[in-house]
């Protein structure tokens, strides 16, 4: 309330989103002749090293639906298109994440409440609720936990990757992935999802959709200190009022539960988790490994008593 | 009010725990309290289901019946006579025959069969496919020499070294198909598939007796068409009636956990419903229960009524598998099934998030020109 009544003509201690790095004066024109080192220090005010844990802070209260970051993921990764019919699902005529799908916009219209027609909008989102989904790349991921083959791993950046090259296809991370992200190409019959554009972090550059996201609602940054932004901005806006606002996949927060660990791509959400079709507490699936194995073994174990007995007497 | 409170799922929330798998488990949602069940987006699924089809579920039921014939052609060949040897032939011909056929079957089902070898690349502990593709190549290794030493007996007469290296390659291959027989039910639980992650506990354990149950048919069948005496029949109908009789425990053991959880819903829904009910149930499960009780308590005595009711435990073993297969892709469809599943266990109430509470505390500890 005070930084709001005092109204500084320059305000010079911005802290949210990040101010523009001094080096980008050097770059003022929009086509540039080759490729700038480090540009993700322009652009995210980030360098990239190696070792470090980079993802993304998804901050759902400035999305304004655009699906920049759909096209831009598109364009980047030569990702063919999908149907191209209506949905009848408001905006959303992408429908879900998929193997030619990586980034996803989710709209939802909360026009009425309680069946009652809405006669006031609130001047804060209008009820209207804008998210972009994508690949968690969770720190304990479960589609790693899954593939048989080594074809997903952890990369440098602390990213999960598919490798092609090893895929076979046989699909077990797909039913495995607690957030509805990974899917098989019935095209080339291997498993495909967001890289978090590993090729553009290992040359400097921040990912596609973060880049073009014209509200800096997807940042891109070095983890720590992107949940300490996420953590600020929550506390900003609940001081404004909305209180709604909650961090999705932060450590400890819904959707970081039971083993998967902290979201390298978490969310700032507006709404319940299932109003966005996400799961309140997902659980590492692999966790259910062990009960079932000793259950299995105690199942056989008495039958082969049994067997044991029916053949050993007389 | 908080869109908490506001929204229309609020009296879903604002119930304790208790009430919430009651209403949960009494189809929430389809009762005139339509606010009992969380929301989703459009009704879309919030997981994506498996690509598995009739390859994987024949291999459910060829897998499971291998692994556990192995086991019993092991225990006849440890603990049996003389005359009990047809079971130990059949049950290691059985298992090895089973063993090529999951091969096809599975890498038929990869999307890129030619990197099938990819499999055995890694050995990853926490991937039941993992651990599983390495227990189908170790079972089918020692099944095959087995069967070789077996047939070292049987077409050549070399008994002696037969049997030895048979007993000796058929042990570690018994070992491993002790895995075989029910590690497909942790296969399918350690996913987020809502009806297979339900009843993980269960799952495994299932299939472990149901495909007792269908290797002792399968076994039945064999020996009894190949002619042997009444003794040895009914060695095996003793071991398919405990069989039979501990699926039907787990069935609906199952069954409650899935009621209570929610999850019930696939299951008595058409297609699954009959083919549930009529063949894993009771094609699978009571037919071979009712027929062997009354062989082992002596109520009547008939070759004919056993090898019906072996026949109907093969039918019900397989129907069981695709059914369960096929209703938890089903499951996987249906946004409400997962999102009732990944409830909190405790109670969940807006301000009781530990992150709306660290906002607090650092609303309270942030300077007022450090929050723009």
């Amino acid at each position: 309330m005070a930084a709001a009544s005092t109204a500084p003509a320059m305000d010079t201690t911005v802290t949210y989103p990040p101010p523009v790095h001094p080096r980008a004066l050097d770059y003022t024109a929009s086509i540039l002749p080759g490729v700038i080192a480090n540009e993700s220090e322009l652009t995210a005010n980030v360098r990239i090293e190696p070792g470090q844990q980079y993802g993304f802070f998804t901050d759902t209260s400035l999305c304004i639906g655009c699906k920049a970051c759909e096209v831009a993921c598109k364009e980047w990764n030569a990702l063919p298109a999908d149907d191209m019919a209506l949905t009848g699902h408001s905006y959303d005529n992408t429908g879900a994440l998929s193997a030619t799908t990586w980034r996803h916009v989710l709209f939802i219209e909360q026009i009425s409440t309680d069946g009652q027609r809405a006669t006031a909008m609130p001047p804060f989102q209008s009820n209207w609720l804008m998210m972009s989904d994508v690949c968690r790349h969770c720190a304990h991921a479960a589609c790693v936990e899954a593939c048989p083959t080594g074809a997903l791993f952890y990369t440098e950046f602390h990213t999960v990757v598919v490798q092609q090259d090893i895929c076979n296809g046989c699909g077990y991370c797909v039913p495995a992935c607690p957030f509805n992200v990974i899917e098989l190409s019935a095209i080339d019959g291997k498993a495909h999802k967001c890289t978090l554009c590993y090729d553009r972090l290992k040359g400097g550059l921040e990912p596609a959709c973060a880049k073009a996201c014209p509200t800096n609602s997807i940042q891109f940054g070095e983890l720590s200190e992107l949940e300490g932004r996420a953590q600020r901005r929550v506390a900003d806006l609940h001081s404004r009022g909305v209180t709604n606002a909650y961090l999705y996949g932060a450590p400890g927060a819904p959707g970081a539960t039971n083993g998967i660990g902290p979201l390298h791509a978490f969310f700032l959400l507006l709404d319940r988790p299932e109003v966005y079709n996400l799961p309140a507490e997902p659980s590492l699936p692999s966790r259910r490994i062990r009960p079932g194995l000793l259950s299995g073994l105690a199942a056989m174990a008495g039958l082969i008593v049994a067997a044991v007995a029916a053949f050993a007497r007389e | 009010m908080s869109a908490y409170q506001r929204a229309p799922y609020g009296a879903w929330e604002r119930q304790g725990r208790r009430e919430r798998e009651r209403l949960a488990g009494e189809g929430a949602g389809e009762r005139v309290d339509g606010r009992a069940q969380p929301p989703s987006y459009y009704g879309r699924p919030a997981v994506k289901a498996s690509q598995y089809r009739w390859l994987i579920a024949s291999y459910l039921f060829v897998g499971g019946l291998a692994g556990a014939a192995q086991v019993l052609a092991a225990v006849a060949d440890l603990f049996g006579r003389e005359r009990d040897r047809p079971v130990v032939r059949a049950g290691r011909y059985v298992a090895l025959a089973g063993a090529l056929l999951s091969s096809i079957f599975l890498i038929a089902d990869l999307h890129t069969p030619q990197r099938w070898y990819n499999m055995l690349r890694i050995f990853r502990r926490t991937s039941p496919m993992s651990f599983g593709s390495w227990t189908l190549a170790t079972f089918g290794t020692f099944s095959g020499l087995a069967a070789a030493a077996q047939a070292l007996e049987d077409l050549w007469g070399r008994r002696l070294p037969g049997r030895v290296l048979a007993r000796l390659f058929g042990l570690p291959a018994a070992a491993a198909g002790v895995v075989m027989s029910y590690y497909t039910g942790i296969l399918l639980s350690a996913t987020s598939t809502p009806l297979w992650a339900a009843a993980y506990r269960l799952l495994p354990a299932l299939f472990a007796t149901s495909a007792m149950s269908t290797a002792t048919a399968a076994l039945s069948l064999l020996t009894t068409a190949a002619g042997v005496p009444k003794s040895v029949r009914r060695r095996l109908e003793r071991i398919a009636l405990a069989a039979s009789a501990a699926e039907l425990a787990l069935t609906l053991a199952a069954g409650w956990v899935w009621h209570r959880r929610g999850q019930y819903r696939p299951l008595t829904e058409e297609p699954y419903a009959s083919a549930y009910r009529f063949g894993a149930l009771g094609l699978g499960i009571l037919v071979p229960l009712a027929a062997h009780s009354g062989q082992v308590l002596g109520l009547w005595e008939s070759a004919v009524a056993s090898s019906l009711a072996a026949a109907a435990a093969l039918a019900g073993g397989y129907i069981q598998r695709a059914v369960l297969l096929f209703a938890g892709n089903e499951s996987a469809r249906r946004p409400e099934a997962y999102l009732r599943l990944t409830q909190p266990a405790a109670g969940l109430r807006g301000d009781d998030w530990a992150l709306r509470q660290k906002g607090q505390a650092l609303l309270r500890g942030i300077a007022a020109e450090d929050v723009r």
